[in-house]
């Protein structure tokens, strides 16, 4: 029985449907990514599950408790690590996490020795007398997890924890959130970097435009746009023949063609096949070749098999 | 009870916030305390009855008359005379002297008053001078108007004395009678006025006067800094943060309106105590009514500061919004100059304002040394001003961002 299942959430203002219908299940244990651009519905999905927002229609359980109907009881078992940074900045470390744990019904010894822990977790515990406004933006970050994790969440919910980090706190996030998967907690994580999903995330939902587009391992993400990889072709504005696009789509192997930002993105079960027939329609068709590339398959790419457009538009 | 614990967590975490804001105490106390100073010694002598105002005066006349009317303004209570010439009097009108009305005493001033013949007083005045003109000229006119009931009744004893004696020699009576009764002038007058403080307060001191209006003017900018946090929380996801917590949404808002309502009691102890203990500021007869006052009155600011922030959008809103507001109040209700001074229907207008209902009482106990139960009905007006703003602000403020 999945810890999470969350069925036809919708979420409506006035004219602008920000979640259409989503709908996935969350096994116990299991770090689950969210994929998507800007405004495709992701934080507004988390919004409700995490009761902060009301669906306008839809629901979803955790473990077996209603967001809708039993949003406080929901809130005792969920962690919430938001995408801002929400945390004190005159206070210190450890009194930003006092504070948290209190609205736990946490307190006393074992507070002080959970505080101790998650600083340790996120290896801040020297600067728990610091306050947050001397820190970087990625050590922040590590406090604004440690303070979603106090009360041993069973479910924890993790908003684009990496925005605005250099790369080495982005790895010391990373090695956290495994270190949390392991103790058991089950995790929801959004981004839209596609390789942080491609290395953390054992499932995966990639979103746009308020509804799911895709699901499923990486693995079975990926077959869709088969093993042949991608062919990525930019050619010169002029003199290329405008049924280039209809005639690659027609050669041997190619899968799909799409358009994006002036390139042509090449999708087909087998690139080594297809590239000497495209490379021949581009002959015919006096072409001149600026860039081409070739992809392993990738989310990145599969987005745009999908939708169309880029994950970073 | 765990909700209530909570609160009582959300408040100690604000106070401690709180705390370590430098930039709000400087606004908090620091500020209002300079102002008050500033107002006190510049203005308060005006409200308190220890200003002074100078009259020039020339006297021509060679006689007593004019000096014993001279004698007499001397003893009016803040007013200062001061001996010109002619050209000086004359110069006022040019705008070439410091002060503001002269008093000229023609030639020949007594023996007309002696002789029962009509005279007068020149009295030149600076057109721009609104503010003590009529204090000035009812000076003199008071003064004038009794030298001429004087002459009056002499006339009228002479009369009556020619009619049993009238082998008497009318000017030399006349003159005698006339020559008593000027001396008689400043002597104890048959009808004195005598003025008594209402109540029983003690003399009034400059930070008396200044002190009130300024304190609850600065406590309104203090519970605006309030609204602004609550804003900023809210911006910043603090507030969303507690919302996705097992904490309920009036623990949330109570524990915030707690340590606010302590963060303006603070600022309100403080600002008297500091007038009162380095200032000599009088805190008034009554120190349970006293603070019944500075109870309400930061209940009811705190509630103001929770229906500006439900009113607004941003903390931009609050600051531009909240500082209109603030000063306009203060300006009605009596935080700058007394409400007594304004004409009624701004009297009226101005009891729309927390200001005018705070300052009724404090002004009431501190100036007019008011007991308990004087001021109960000012208490109560803020008490209810209170409820209603607390009431629609928790009624009407979004948790959550649009």
């Amino acid at each position: 029985m999945p810890l999470v299942a969350a069925e036809n959430l919708v979420k409506k203002y006035d004219d602008l449907t920000a979640v259409d219908g989503v709908s996935f299940t969350i096994e116990e244990g299991q770090i689950f990514g969210f994929l998507g651009p800007n405004g495709a519905g992701k934080s507004t999905t988390i919004s409700m599950l995490s009761t902060y927002l009301p669906p306008t229609s839809g629901d979803a359980v955790i473990d077996g408790i209603s967001v809708t109907r039993e949003a406080n009881k929901v809130r005792n078992i969920i962690g919430v690590v938001p995408q801002d940074i929400a945390l004190y900045p005159t206070l210190t470390a450890i009194q930003n996490l006092r504070f948290y744990g209190k609205m736990y019904d946490m307190g006393g010894e074992s507070l002080e020795r959970r505080c101790q822990e998650l600083l340790e977790l996120v290896e801040l515990w020297d600067r728990r007398d610091s306050r947050l406004e001397q820190f970087s933006g990625g050590m922040k970050r590590r406090i604004n997890m440690a303070a979603g994790l106090l009360h041993h969440p069973r479910f924890l919910l993790l908003d684009e924890p990496t925005v605005g980090v250099d790369p080495q706190s982005r790895e010391h996030i990373f090695e956290t959130i495994f270190k949390i998967r392991d103790s058991g907690t089950t995790i929801l994580y959004t981004s839209h970097y596609m390789e942080e999903v491609e290395l953390l995330c054992d499932y995966i939902a990639i979103m746009d435009r308020g509804k799911l587009v895709a699901s499923g391992t990486l693995k079975e993400l990926l077959s869709v746009l088969g093993e042949g990889g991608v062919i990525e072709l930019e050619v010169a504005p002029t003199g290329c023949s405008e049924k280039l696009e209809a005639d690659i789509s027609r050669q041997q192997g190619v899968t799909s063609v799409k358009h994006q930002d002036g390139r042509l993105v090449i999708f087909s079960d087998n690139s080594a096949r297809s590239l000497p027939p495209v490379l021949k329609v581009l002959e015919e068709m006096r072409c001149d070749v600026i860039h081409l590339e070739i992809f392993t398959p990738n989310l990145e790419k599969l987005f745009i098999h999908l939708t169309g457009k880029e994950l970073r538009e | 009870m765990r909700q209530f614990r909570k609160l009582w967590q959300i408040t100690r975490k604000d106070l401690l916030v709180m705390g370590k804001d430098r930039g709000s105490w400087i606004v908090l106390l620091l500020t209002p305390l300079l102002i008050i100073m500033v107002a006190s010694f510049a203005l308060g002598p005006a409200f308190s009855g220890e200003l002074k105002s100078s009259l020039l005066y020339t006297n021509l006349d060679q006689g007593g008359v004019g000096k014993q009317l001279v004698d007499g303004l001397r003893e009016v209570e803040g007013l200062e005379l001061v001996e010109g010439t002619e050209a000086e009097c004359q110069a006022l009108a040019s705008g070439d002297t410091k002060y503001k009305t002269c008093m000229l005493i023609p030639t020949g001033f007594s023996s007309k008053i002696l002789t029962g013949s009509n005279t007068g007083l020149q009295v030149y005045v600076d057109p721009s001078d609104n503010a003590s003109r009529p204090f000035m000229v009812g000076m003199i006119d008071g003064a004038a108007s009794r030298l001429s009931g004087m002459v009056n009744s002499v006339k009228v004893s002479v009369v009556e004395v020619m009619k049993f004696a009238p082998e008497a020699e009318l000017p030399v009576v006349a003159s005698d009678a006339a020559q008593t009764a000027v001396e008689q002038m400043n002597q104890d007058p048959p009808v004195a006025v005598e003025i008594t403080n209402a109540g029983a307060a003690a003399d009034v001191n400059m930070f008396d006067t200044q002190a009130p209006g300024y304190s609850v003017m600065f406590l309104l900018f203090g519970v605006m800094l309030g609204a602004e946090g609550l804003l900023e929380e809210r911006d910043k996801g603090t507030l969303g943060r507690l919302l996705v917590a097992p904490v309920a949404k009036s623990s949330i808002l109570g524990g915030k309106l707690v340590a606010q309502f302590m963060i303006a009691m603070v600022q309100m102890t403080i600002l008297f105590g500091v007038g009162h203990f380095v200032f000599g500021m009088h805190l008034g007869n009554s120190i349970p009514g006293l603070i019944l006052m500075i109870v309400m009155t930061a209940f009811t600011a705190t509630s103001f500061g929770i229906l500006l922030a439900s009113l607004v959008k941003t903390r931009r809103q609050a600051t531009s919004v909240g500082t209109l507001v603030i000063i306009l109040m203060s300006a009605l209700g009596g935080s700058w100059w007394p409400l007594s001074i304004e004409p009624e229907f701004m009297q009226k207008l101005g009891h729309l304002t927390i200001n005018a209902w705070a300052l009724d009482g404090m002004n009431a106990l501190i100036l007019e040394g008011a007991n308990m139960q004087d001021i109960l009905v000012d208490a109560a007006a803020l008490f209810i001003y209170g409820c209603v703003c607390f009431l629609v602000g928790i009624k009407m403020f979004k948790f959550r961002n649009a």
